[in-house]
């Protein structure tokens, strides 16, 4: 059985692999380089005030962000990936070749035929998820924190790292395997799966906010809250009196409208309104619920996996 | 002695229509049985039934007086799936990993009777070719009972022969029973010593050939005497052709009169004559059940 689930899927194991080895070249060259780039151009001191490391912050920017934007797509387009090219043609071939028949009329069991290779694909899939979570991180570690310094704060980057991406690749292949079960035909179930994947990335981005209740922090000083890689949700005024208003009346500290992009007027408003007692509430999420909201999206994926995948199997066994 | 296959009472529906219904038989050991009837009959789902690829909506199936011993029954599918992105060496891999009980001198052997080479892919063979290793997966099994669907459909007469020919080999090498489906009889005449005729879901005939050859006749005799004969002998077939009748009656060499000819049936006749008349039926009492 083993042996088969291999000589299968070994196309697709090798492209995985191959894939995970190319994006693992191109990151380690790029935190070399820029290694390489920040001991040659830093002068001592850095990282500091200076403008010189300044300088040296804005180059590594700028090689970050070249990365990034390449990498920045592999929450959505990896998993859509193992949905359409691991999970999908699993049963949905065999069913459109007819090689079912072949296969499930051996002493083997249908029912030991699907475990193992629901076993072995699934557990592949989730160590394959794990490696790119592995090298992001390290690959995002080997800049400064004023370069890549937000690791929950950015939806982007917290889907690329930490447990949620074996688990975005789980549910990927158990909804592709769901798919080819029920629809018997490879190209219909990878283009259900890539479908359902999607869906379900730009679902939980948006229920992601709701996975705890949001911290309140009263404050005159929005910057710090900022530069603490909390994820912002909405922000509110607080009157002297304690009550909390979406705007505050024109009545207090009169402000003509920003001409333009500046937002120096509103950026005085806002000082006035601290000076007459005005508070600013922001609603967000602290960093230290990093472990939480991983573990949370993880359990997400991984019982919606569970029930695609018990739904695969049982369709598949009755017979 | 327990037979090779028994159905009681086996039923399936796909979801309001049964495509298999109160189908009772048994065929002995140690028979080459040919399942016959027309599209649509209900064939591929009993053969379905038989292997455990389905389950039954109603009643049971037995494979030597067993259910589910997989290692016990081999099987054929119609259009002879394999795996096409595999060599022949590899789909013998694929069959020593999935039965215990896998004869792998036994297979290659059997290729390289047949001249198969073992790298070449199974999606480039011919379709004879096809047929024989997807026959021979079959049989490295060893299995007690090979079923197979429509084995000689979409094959060159000359592979229909070949396939037939490494059939019955393997019938007398090692005393294997057989269950195939086929709608073309001419196939089966020489080869197959028990028959079942399936129509409309339901089991029509199911006994030995011999015994079903010499319990019909035909009858050809002048039209106007046919009620009278008709009313003595249970006819499953009339077939008027101007002033003379030809009955096709159940029964040994009936005494008639002497205008009346009396000859043996061919197995062509005899499934067409049930065929075209879905009442009539010749069920093995159970006394008769061998």
């Amino acid at each position: 059985m083993f042996w088969l689930t291999w000589r299968q899927h070994r196309a697709q194991m090798l492209v995985t692999a191959s894939f995970l080895l190319a994006l693992g070249a191109l990151l380690l060259g790029s935190a070399i380089e820029a290694a390489v780039y920040a001991a040659a151009h830093a002068p001592p001191g850095c990282p500091g005030p200076s403008v010189a490391c300044a300088e040296v912050g804005a180059g590594l920017s700028a090689r970050y962000q070249a990365v990034y934007s390449l990498y920045g797509w592999m929450p959505l387009l990896a998993p859509a990936l193992i949905g359409a090219f691991w999970g999908a043609p699993l049963l949905g071939r065999e069913y459109e070749r007819g090689t079912h028949l072949l296969a499930w009329t051996q002493s083997v069991s249908p029912a030991r035929w699907l475990a193992v290779k629901l076993g072995v694909l699934g557990g592949a899939v989730a160590l394959g998820g794990l490696a790119l979570s592995a090298m992001a991180t390290a690959w995002r570690a080997s800049f400064p924190d004023s370069v890549a310094g937000t690791w929950f704060g950015n939806l982007g980057v917290f889907n690329m790292v930490g447990v949620v991406p074996a688990a975005w690749w789980a549910f990927a292949f158990a909804t592709g395997a769901a798919a080819g079960a029920f629809l018997r035909r490879t190209l219909p179930a990878m283009a259900v799966t890539v479908a359902v994947v999607a869906a379900a990335v730009f679902g939980l981005f948006s229920l992601s906010d709701h996975y705890a209740e949001p911290a309140r922090t009263v404050t005159t000083d929005r910057a710090a809250v900022f530069a603490r890689d909390s994820r912002l949700l909405r922000e509110a005024w607080v009157a002297p009196s304690g009550a909390e208003t979406e705007a505050v009346p024109m009545t207090v500290c009169p402000s003509p409208p920003d001409a333009g992009r500046s937002g120096r007027n509103a950026e005085a408003r806002e000082r006035c309104l601290f000076q007459a007692g005005y508070r600013l509430a922001v609603y967000h999420h602290p960093p230290e619920r990093f472990w939480r909201f991983q573990w949370i999206e993880a359990g997400i994926l991984l019982a919606a996996s569970a029930v695609l995948g018990a739904a695969a199997v049982a369709r598949t066994l009755r017979r | 002695m327990i037979p090779a296959l028994e159905a009681t009472g086996l039923g399936r529906r796909y979801g309001r229509a049964w495509a298999l219904r109160d189908c009772s038989l048994s065929v002995p050991a140690g028979r080459v049985a040919a399942l016959v009837g027309p599209n649509g009959a209900g064939k591929t789902t009993l053969l379905h039934l038989a292997v455990g690829l389905l389950s039954p909506t109603a009643g049971s199936v037995r494979v030597f007086g067993e259910t589910g011993r997989r290692d016990r029954v081999a099987f054929l599918a119609q259009d002879k799936p394999l795996y096409d992105g595999f060599t022949v060496a590899e789909t013998l891999r694929f069959g020593r990993g999935l039965n215990p009980s896998w004869d792998d001198g036994f297979a290659r052997e059997r290729l390289a009777a047949l001249g198969i080479p073992l790298r070449g892919k199974t999606g480039a063979l011919s379709g004879g070719q096809r047929a024989q290793v997807a026959l021979t997966v079959a049989l490295a099994k060893r299995p007690r009972l090979l079923v197979l669907d429509e084995p000689l459909a979409n094959l060159d007469p000359l592979a229909r022969h070949a396939v037939m020919r490494g059939l019955m080999e393997a019938v007398a090498e090692t005393g294997l029973s057989v269950l195939l489906s086929s709608h073309v009889v001419s196939d089966l005449e020489h080869t197959c010593d028990w028959l079942v005729v399936l129509n409309g879901g339901r089991v029509q005939v199911s006994g030995a050939v011999d015994d079903l050859l010499e319990g019909h006749r035909l009858l050809t005799g002048p039209a106007e005497e046919a009620d009278a004969v008709a009313a003595r002998l249970p006819v499953v077939a009339r077939d008027r052709a101007g002033r003379r009748e030809t009955l096709l009656a159940r029964a040994g060499d009936p005494v008639l009169g002497p205008a009346w000819a009396s000859a043996p049936v061919s197995l062509d006749d005899l499934v067409m004559a049930y065929l075209r008349e879905p009442e009539a039926a010749a069920l093995p009492r159970p006394a008769l059940a061998r």
